[in-house]
């Protein structure tokens, strides 16, 4: 870091830093605004940062490790589930009593739902440039992750080359196999999961064939689940044989651990979430904040969630999995969902019991 | 006893207290089903449109359906099995009893999701047990996740609450009824049938009736196994509507929480004329009567051994028996070599990750603690209704009730707002307290409970003469009362702790950073699929039950009064 800084700027910084017995500049990270040095000087004051986040600690620990070893600021890591985050900074907010600084959450929907509804805070990320342009929403709210769509299976019952390449042959697919598949087929419950209704009605906008698939599914007897546990656990034991719109960047972790279970993804749509980063507004400890998110969003930060299991937007990051290498392992067909306006299309009332009733319909129930 | 005197300004103060602690998040509970969106929204306002949406919605009356043939099927399987088993251990000279009154109330003591976790692994549709079953008669002839299936579960881990109402009932009955049935020559099941089960008639209503609120309000058996086939009961169906449409709908979670709470009063009302009844029965027993027991013979005795011992492998063995397999291996089911599959990484994460650590630390802290201070609440509480059967006692009885009525999740919802909301509570919030507080009203119905039960065994007689000698009712509560039950207290300190250590629901909405706890991280966990884990905590908190239990005995707890 240091080479970045002349000799000169150097010695200045080494004589301020003796002189305040702090070394402030030296952290400023390449790159970032001179000024940024007195934001890491306010964070620090700060001394803590509040995170609301649907995300296990076991999945970000190393990022709070390294954030903390670097400024020496803690942080409160709050894993409240994406309903929890929402409803808990709603709530703080309605009591004028904000405890949260950063909100992390998968739900997308929810998240964008914040930041229309004036509960977090534009904030300009020295960081925001190395992102793709999906990724960013008027610099309110981040994209930190990318995260694959996929299915599980149970290796005892099936091979990835009898698995489909294409999401349409995977109609065919289920359709074919109905007797072996029957009652074995799990996916999200969209009425019991706000992730699985993400990513089902993040299908039915973009694939015409979706109903098609959900009536495949139904006429298989599908089972609905309202988490990723109850599905990876039925797929481990083989009770379920395969289990459809699953998260698969968690899968991609669990097959390490699991021996007998695969992950697989179609070829020609892969749809990905993302874990979205948002500064509250009147955050308790801003400074703080803005540090943390741009630490998430950082090279550094980004390597160590990938390296974690949460694919890295960028593409200049080694650990893990990163835009571009995700890509080519899901197959080429990789369709980040976009950070905009488009996830909110279900909130409206009318057209979410419309898509739930079309799914029940659907699935036959 | 005097019915008046110095202890009512007492007696008033602790209602008062408790009533406000109740009240408060009950009548939040209550105020927010009349409104249009969450309370504290600008955009709230009064009205009936969430009845009006719960009570046209034809998936509210389906779970409503589904939640009683639920609770009433559980209660078939409970009563009937309980008071079998309470009539065995406290009426007949069955071997081992003290070793199989400890045992009978062990499911009592683990939530029941682990509960649910622990059948899925063993006799799940790929369980081990299942799988062996279906090598040997070709098919596996059982379903956990039907309704029948969940009944069964649920019906099995309720009958130590059962027993526990029943056996005590019939610890007080006096023997001479029975032995004169038996010098007639009358067998041991004529005897029980004619002579014992009237007696203990209203004992047995009364736990029938207390099951069938615990049938009303239970979510983890639900959740783990009605879910996957779409079976939902009230709870399940409350947990829905967080997600149903996208943002929480707090008012019309509320509108199913009032459901439930009216559902719940008129079997509190029954419940106190039964009580009233039973008194009745108790008074023809008298006092001192010499209890003996009923002459089993060796056939006898291995019939009732074989009925408690598969019942025990059933509703003990098998879901322990699952959690811990689960927790030493990576993958279990179909075409799986558990040996092959054996593995200690699953425990790593405790020490990897300081939520999980924290976790453990803050359940035993409240537990034991936190337990402890719970007991001292209820001794307070059970002292202001301790010989007082005016109108605050009928008040008493209904506030103690209600929380009982609400699932966990709701009441940890409605406390995380008081907290929030209430100026002076605000700073509690982010603490261990805010847990404790909805802790001891959830605990209140079994806490007090256990309290009454040792405070009634203080002979009258006692207190009297402490009175008489001029002792004012606190000075002969200090001196009398307190003294002769704390042998009782001790107990009652390692049975809340026990229910502390297992309650999961509570804490969903109120932990945060630092204040994690074993159950409310399990629950956060199963979204992320992290199922290892869940499986290497679940075994943890049943170790650390066990401790907990072993301390029980060790302080020479009462169990069964």
């Amino acid at each position: 870091m240091n080479s970045f800084i002349s000799p000169k700027g150097f010695a200045t910084a080494a004589v301020l830093s003796l002189m305040t017995s702090a070394a402030f500049a030296q952290e400023v990270p390449a790159g970032y605004p001179a000024d940024y040095a007195a934001v890491i000087e306010a964070a620090k004051a700060e001394g803590t940062v509040s995170v609301y986040t649907s995300t296990d600690a076991a999945q970000s620990q190393k990022l709070q490790d390294a954030f903390t070893a670097k400024y020496g600021i803690k942080i409160a890591y709050n894993d409240l589930g994406t309903n929890g985050a929402y409803n808990q900074v709603i709530s703080e907010a309605a009591a004028g009593q904000v405890t949260a600084d950063v909100v992390w959450s998968s739900a997308m929907d929810l998240q964008m739902t914040l930041v229309q509804d004036g509960y977090a805070e534009e904030y300009k990320s020295p960081e925001a440039s190395k992102l793709p342009i999906w990724a960013n929403y008027k610099d309110t709210l981040f994209a930190t992750t990318v995260e694959p769509i996929g299915v599980i299976y149970n290796t005892k019952a099936l091979t990835e080359d009898k698995l489909p390449k294409t999401y349409a042959d995977m109609i065919t697919f289920l359709k074919d196999n109905k007797t072996t598949l029957q009652g074995k087929v799990a996916t999200f419950d969209p009425e019991k999961s706000g992730s699985g209704f993400l990513h089902h009605s993040n299908d039915a906008r973009n694939r015409k064939d979706f109903w098609d698939l959900a009536k495949a599914m139904g006429d298989d007897g599908a089972k609905i689940y309202s988490s990723s546990g109850g599905m990876k656990e039925t797929v481990v034991s083989g009770e379920n044989v395969i289990a459809i719109n699953i998260i698969g960047s968690y899968a991609l972790d669990w097959v390490k651990e699991s021996p007998n279970l695969g992950v697989h993804f179609a070829t020609d749509y892969t749809p990905a979430f993302s874990r979205l980063a948002l500064k509250t507004k009147d955050a308790p400890h801003p400074n703080a904040a803005k540090l943390l998110i741009d630490f998430m969003l950082s090279s550094e930060g980004q390597a160590l969630l990938a390296g974690s299991g949460l694919p890295s937007v960028r593409e200049d990051v080694t650990a893990g999995l990163n835009i571009k290498t995700l890509n080519e392992r899901v197959g080429g067909g990789l369709k980040p969902i976009a950070v905009d306006e488009g996830v909110l299309e279900y909130m409206d009332q009318m057209k979410r019991v419309q898509f739930l009733n079309d799914w029940k319909a659907a699935l036959g129930r | 006893m005097p019915r008046h005197g110095n202890a009512n300004l007492y007696r008033n103060i602790v209602i008062g207290l408790l009533a406000i602690a109740v009240l408060a998040p009950v009548g939040l509970i209550i105020y927010q089903s009349f409104l249009s969106a969450p309370f504290f929204s600008k955009r709230a306002q009064f009205g009936f449109d969430a009845y009006r949406y719960v009570f046209t919605d034809k998936a509210f009356y389906k779970a409503l359906g589904t939640t009683a043939i639920f609770s009433f099927g559980m209660v078939a399987i409970a009563v009937p099995l309980g008071g079998l088993l309470a009539f065995l251990i406290t009426r007949t000279d069955i071997k081992g009893k003290r070793l199989l009154e400890i045992l009978v109330l062990v499911p009592m003591f683990i939530s029941s999701i682990v509960l649910a976790f622990g059948y899925t692994v063993s006799v799940g549709p790929t369980g081990f047990v299942s799988l062996f079953i279906r090598d040997i008669v070709g098919i596996v002839p059982w379903n956990i996740y039907s309704l029948p299936g969940m009944i069964l579960i649920a019906g099995l881990s309720h009958v130590p609450h059962v027993y526990l109402y029943v056996s005590s009932a019939m610890r007080n009955l006096p023997s001479d009824l029975e032995e004169a049935a038996r010098t007639t020559g009358a067998s041991i099941w004529q005897v029980s049938r004619d002579v014992t089960l009237p007696m203990v008639l209203p004992a047995l209503i009364f736990a029938a009736s207390l099951n069938i609120l615990l049938g009303f309000e239970t979510f983890g058996i639900p959740l783990v196994l009605g879910d996957p086939n779409g079976i939902m009961v009230l709870t399940t169906y409350i947990y829905k509507l967080t997600t149903l449409f996208g943002t929480p709908t707090y008012q019309l979670m509320a509108v199913v929480a009032v459901v439930l709470i009216l559902i719940t009063l008129p079997l509190v009302a029954a419940q106190r004329r039964l009580l009233r009844n039973a008194k009745k029965y108790a008074a023809m027993g008298g006092k001192g009567a010499r209890v003996s027991t009923l002459k089993l013979g060796t056939s006898g005795q291995v019939i009732a051994l074989s009925i408690i011992g598969f019942w025990l492998f059933v509703s003990v063995v098998l879901p322990i028996g699952g959690i811990t397999v689960r927790a030493f291996v990576d993958a279990w089911g179909e075409g799986v070599n558990l040996w092959d599959q054996l593995t200690f990484a699953n425990f790593d994460r405790m020490l990897d990750v300081p939520s999980l650590s924290r976790g453990i630390v803050n359940t035993v802290i409240l537990s034991v603690f936190g337990g402890a201070a719970a007991v001292a609440i209820y001794l307070a509480v059970g002292l202001a209704g301790h010989r007082n059967w005016g109108l605050s006692n009928t008040v008493l009885d209904y506030i103690v009730l209600l929380p009982r009525a609400l699932p966990g999740l709701v009441i940890g919802l409605a406390f995380f707002w008081v907290f929030l909301f209430v100026p002076l509570l605000t700073p509690l919030r982010p603490t261990l307290v805010s847990l404790f507080v909805a802790y001891v009203v959830v605990g209140l119905s079994y806490g007090l409970r256990l309290l009454q039960g040792t405070l009634i065994q203080v002979a009258p007689e006692l207190e009297e003469s402490a009175r008489t000698t001029g002792a004012t009712i606190g000075r002969t509560w200090k001196d009398v009362v307190i003294p002769i039950v704390r042998p009782g207290l001790a107990g009652a300190w390692a049975l809340i702790m026990i229910i502390f250590l297992r309650e999961y629901a509570t804490g969903v909405y109120l932990m945060g950073a630092g204040t994690e706890v074993i159950g409310s991280l399990m629950v956060s966990l199963l979204q992320t699929g992290a199922m290892n884990t869940i499986a290497a905590l679940s075994l943890i908190s049943i170790v650390l039950t066990g401790a907990g239990l072993a301390l029980a005995l060790r302080l020479g707890a009462k169990i069964h009064d």
